[in-house]
C-alpha cells in the first residue's frame, strides 16, 4: 500500500505543538555524572594530543609558568618592589601563577572547544557541557604538573608551607567553580558570536595584570575590594592562598566570602546560559 | 539485545527551520543590522509536518533528492538537534550511525581513536576493551592499529570509525549513508553486519541515496521532498513511485533537441500488445526527425531507475532528411516483472545528434525476481531461465 501526496500542509506549525526547551539544572547535572566516563577520555585525548604534537611533550606544563615567574622576578621585584610579606618573590608569584594558568588555559581552551569538536556535535548525542567540562580537567591536569615545580620550589628556598594550608580545598573550589563559569560562558558565546574568540587573548592578558599574580592584594583600595571581588574571585583565591600557604594566616573573611558567593552566583547562572543557547549549537555551529 | 524487539521509534508533527542566510555571525554583522535595523534572513523550512511511526522491530528508509530534509530528520531523531515543533520519542536505547568518520582523531592512533569513538557512542570502556580484537579484524587494520590514523586513507578510516560502531547493539538504529565511502567488499560487509544486527530485533531507520540497498533492508519508506512526505508504505511501492519522479523529472528537462528530434518512442510485445512478457519478444521503435544526412548510430537502452541502463543495443542507422524510424526486436526479454524506462539516443562518432535521454516509460508482466535475503544488493535486476543440478540429490 502506498500512499502518495495527501495534504499539503499549512505554512506554519499550530503553536500548541511548539518545541520548548526547558531548562532544568538540577537534571542536567545528573547527565553529565552520567557522562563522566566522556569527560574523562575527552580530556585524555585534548592532553595527549596536546603533548604528542611538541617536541618538549609535558615539559611545557612546566616551562610557560617558570618563564613567567622569572619575568616578574625582574621586572616586579625589582622595579615595582612587592611587598611578600616575608616570603621569597619567586614563591609568592608562582603560588599566584597558579591559580591564573589553571584559569586561563582552561579559558583559551574552552573558546575552542565546541568549534573544533563541530563533527561530533553534530553527530552524538550528548550534554554539550562536557567538553567545557573537560578542557577545565585538562587545565586542571596541566595545573597538577605544574604544581610539582612548586614543591621543588619550596625545597630550594628550605621553605615549609604553613599548617592554615588545610584552606586549600575551599580556596580550590571556588577557583574551579569561577574557571567553570567562565569556561562554560566562553564555550557556547563564542559558537554565537566568532569575534570572540579574537578578543580572548586580550582579555587574558589584561587578566594576567587585573589580577593580583605578580602584586598582592592589598594593593586595591579597600572601599573598593567588594566589587573588586565579586567581578575577579580569582583575586581573593589568590591572596588566600599566599596568605595560607606562605603567610601562616587564614583568607582575609570578606573578600573571600563576596568571591566565594559570586562564583557560586556566577556558574549557576552560565550554566543556565550554556543550557539555554545549547539547543541551537548544532543548527548554527 | 533482547529477542522481543523494544526499539520504537514515535516522531509527531515534525517543523523545523533554518536560517536562510549563513548562520555564523560576527560584531560587523551585529552592527551593521543594529544600525541600519534589518532584520536577519528569512526562515527556511527544512521539514514541515513530517510524521513517523516505526514499530519495533520495523525497518523504514527516508528517500529523497539531496536537501529533502531526511538527513535533518535523522539528526532530529539522534536527539543531535532540537525540532522547532512536534514530538519526538524513542523507546529503547538508539544508535546512530552518522558521519562515522567524524569522531576520528587525526593525531590519535587507531587503537586511542577506538576507545574515544567507543565512549562517544556510548559504549563502556570495559566493553570495547573486550571486543577490541573483534572490532579490529573487522576492521582489517590489525597491522596498522598503533599508527596515528592520519597516516590511514580515507577508506580505512571509514573501516575504524564502522568498526565501532558496528558492535553497538542498540534497540535503534540510525543510519545515514554511512555505506556511501569504502569499496565494495567493506560496503558488503557492513551491510551483513546491520543486517545481523536486524535480525537480532532492532529497529532501523535508514537514509540512503543507495535505493537498491534501500529496497534490500528496509520494509517500509517514505519519500521526502522539499521537507514534505510525497508517499509513505511499503518500500517496494514508494521506491516505484520516486523512481517515476525522478525519470519523469528527468525527462522533461532533457529533452534538449539535439540535432535531431526525438518524435516518438514505443513499446509493444511481440504481436502488437501494450504489456512485454519475461522472456518473450519485446519490440522497441524509435522515430527521429532532422534535417541532416548522416550515418550514425542509434543506441537503445533500459533501466529500472535513472542509472545506468541494464541492457544496451544498438545499431548503425543512416539518418535521412524527414523522419527516420528504428525498430528494434529483442527475441527474449531478460527483465523480471517491473517498471522500466526506455532511453534513447543518435551518435556521430563521439557527436550526439540526440542526447541521450529517457524516452518512455512500459511495464513488464512476469514472475516477481526471486524472494533474496535482505542485504543482498540487487544490482543487476536480470531475469535469466537456469537449470539446476544438485549433487547429492
Amino acid at each position: 500500500m502506498v500512499v502518495v501526496g495527501g495534504v499539503e500542509p499549512p505554512d506554519a506549525p499550530p503553536p500548541e505543538i511548539l518545541h520548548r526547551s526547558r531548562v532544568r539544572l538540577w537534571s542536567s547535572l545528573r547527565e553529565v555524572w552520567h557522562s563522566r566516563e566522556l569527560v574523562l577520555t575527552l580530556s585524555q585525548r585534548d592532553f595527549l594530543v596536546r603533548y604528542k604534537q611538541a617536541e618538549l611533550g609535558i615539559a611545557w606544563a612546566v616551562v610557560t609558568p617558570l618563564v613567567l615567574v622569572g619575568v616578574f622576578s625582574v621586572v616586579f621585584k625589582r622595579v615595582v618592589n612587592v611587598d611578600t610579606h616575608g616570603a621569597p618573590y619567586v614563591l609568592f608569584s608562582y603560588v599566584g601563577l597558579l591559580p591564573w594558568t589553571f584559569f586561563s588555559g582552561a579559558l583559551s581552551q574552552a573558546s575552542n572547544t565546541l568549534l573544533t569538536n563541530r563533527a561530533l556535535l553534530n553527530r552524538v548525542r550528548l550534554p554539550r557541557e562536557v567538553f567545557a567540562v573537560s578542557t577545565v580537567l585538562v587545565a586542571g591536569i596541566d595545573t597538577a604538573i605544574s604544581t610539582v615545580i612548586l614543591g621543588g620550589l619550596f625545597v630550594v628556598y628550605t621553605f615549609m608551607p604553613h599548617a592554615t594550608s588545610i584552606w586549600i580545598p575551599a580556596l580550590l573550589a571556588v577557583q574551579i567553580l569561577f574557571t567553570m563559569a567562565v569556561a562554560l560562558f566562553a564555550s557556547v558565546a563564542v559558537v554565537y558570536l566568532r569575534d570572540l574568540r579574537l578578543t580572548i587573548p586580550i582579555v587574558l592578558q589584561f587578566g594576567l595584570f587585573a589580577t593580583p599574580v605578580a602584586w598582592g592584594l592589598e594593593k586595591v583600595p579597600r572601599g573598593f575590594l567588594p566589587y573588586y571581588s565579586a567581578l575577579n574571585p580569582l583575586g581573593p583565591v589568590i591572596d588566600g592562598y599566599r596568605r595560607t600557604i606562605l603567610e601562616g594566616r587564614a583568607p582575609d573573611v570578606m573578600p573571600f566570602t563576596v568571591a566565594a558567593v559570586s562564583s557560586v552566583v556566577m556558574v549557576l547562572g552560565a550554566y543556565w546560559l550554556f543550557k539555554r543557547l545549547e539547543p541551537g549549537i548544532a543548527d548554527v555551529a | 539485545m533482547s529477542p522481543e524487539p523494544v526499539g520504537r521509534v514515535v516522531a509527531d508533527r515534525i517543523w523545523k527551520r533554518f536560517r536562510a542566510d549563513q548562520p555564523t555571525r560576527d560584531l560587523r554583522d551585529a552592527y551593521r543590522r543594529i544600525r541600519h535595523r534589518q532584520s536577519r534572513g528569512d526562515w527556511r523550512w527544512v521539514l514541515r509536518d513530517v510524521s513517523i511511526d516505526l514499530e519495533p522491530g520495523g525497518a523504514l528508509a527516508l528517500i529523497g533528492a539531496n536537501g529533502s530534509g531526511k538527513s535533518t530528520m535523522l539528526k532530529l531523531l539522534a536527539g543531535v538537534m532540537d525540532p522547532y515543533a512536534g514530538s519526538i520519542h524513542l523507546e529503547g536505547r538508539a544508535g546512530a550511525l552518522i558521519e562515522v568518520r567524524a569522531g576520528i582523531h587525526q593525531d590519535l592512533t587507531g587503537r586511542e581513536n577506538i576507545f574515544l569513538s567507543g565512549s562517544l557512542l556510548g559504549l563502556p570502556r570495559r566493553l570495547v576493551a573486550e571486543r577490541f580484537d573483534e572490532m579490529v579484524h573487522f576492521a582489517d587494520l590489525e597491522d596498522a592499529i598503533d599508527r596515528q590514523t592520519k597516516y590511514y586513507s580515507t577508506g580505512m578510516q571509514m573501516r575504524l570509525g564502522f568498526a565501532v560502531a558496528a558492535f553497538l547493539e542498540p534497540d535503534v538504529l540510525l543510519v545515514d549513508e554511512v555505506l556511501a565511502v569504502g569499496d565494495a567488499t567493506f560496503q558488503q560487509r557492513c551491510l551483513d553486519r546491520i543486517r545481523q544486527v536486524l535480525a537480532g530485533g532492532t529497529t532501523l531507520l535508514f537514509v540512503s541515496h543507495d535505493l537498491a540497498a534501500v529496497e534490500a533492508m528496509c520494509t517500509e519508506a517514505i519519500w521526502l521532498r522539499d521537507g514534505v512526505v510525497r508517499a509513505r508504505g511499503t518500500s517496494h511501492d514508494v521506491l516505484g513511485e520516486y523512481r517515476k519522479w525522478v525519470d519523469e523529472s528527468a525527462t522533461g528537462d532533457s529533452r534538449v533537441p539535439g540535432v535531431l528530434e526525438l518524435v516518438e518512442a514505443g513499446v509493444a510485445d511481440g504481436s502488437g500488445g501494450p504489456y512485454p512478457r519475461t522472456n518473450e519478444a519485446l519490440d522497441l521503435t524509435v522515430t527521429v526527425r532532422g534535417d541532416v544526412k548522416r550515418e550514425a548510430t542509434v543506441l537503445l537502452g533500459i533501466s529500472e531507475g535513472t542509472a545506468s541502463p541494464t541492457l544496451l543495443v544498438k545499431r548503425a542507422v543512416s539518418i535521412t532528411p524527414g523522419e527516420t524510424e528504428a525498430r528494434c526486436r529483442i527475441e527474449r526479454l531478460p527483465l523480471p516483472r517491473g517498471r522500466y524506462y526506455l532511453w534513447a539516443g543518435v551518435f556521430e562518432r563521439n557527436r550526439d545528434l540526440l542526447p541521450w535521454q529517457p524516452a518512455t516509460a512500459f511495464d513488464v508482466i512476469g514472475p516477481n525476481l526471486d524472494w533474496i535475503p535482505a542485504g543482498i544488493v540487487r544490482l543487476a535486476p536480470v531475469h535469466v531461465e537456469s537449470s539446476w543440478e544438485i549433487s547429492p540429490p
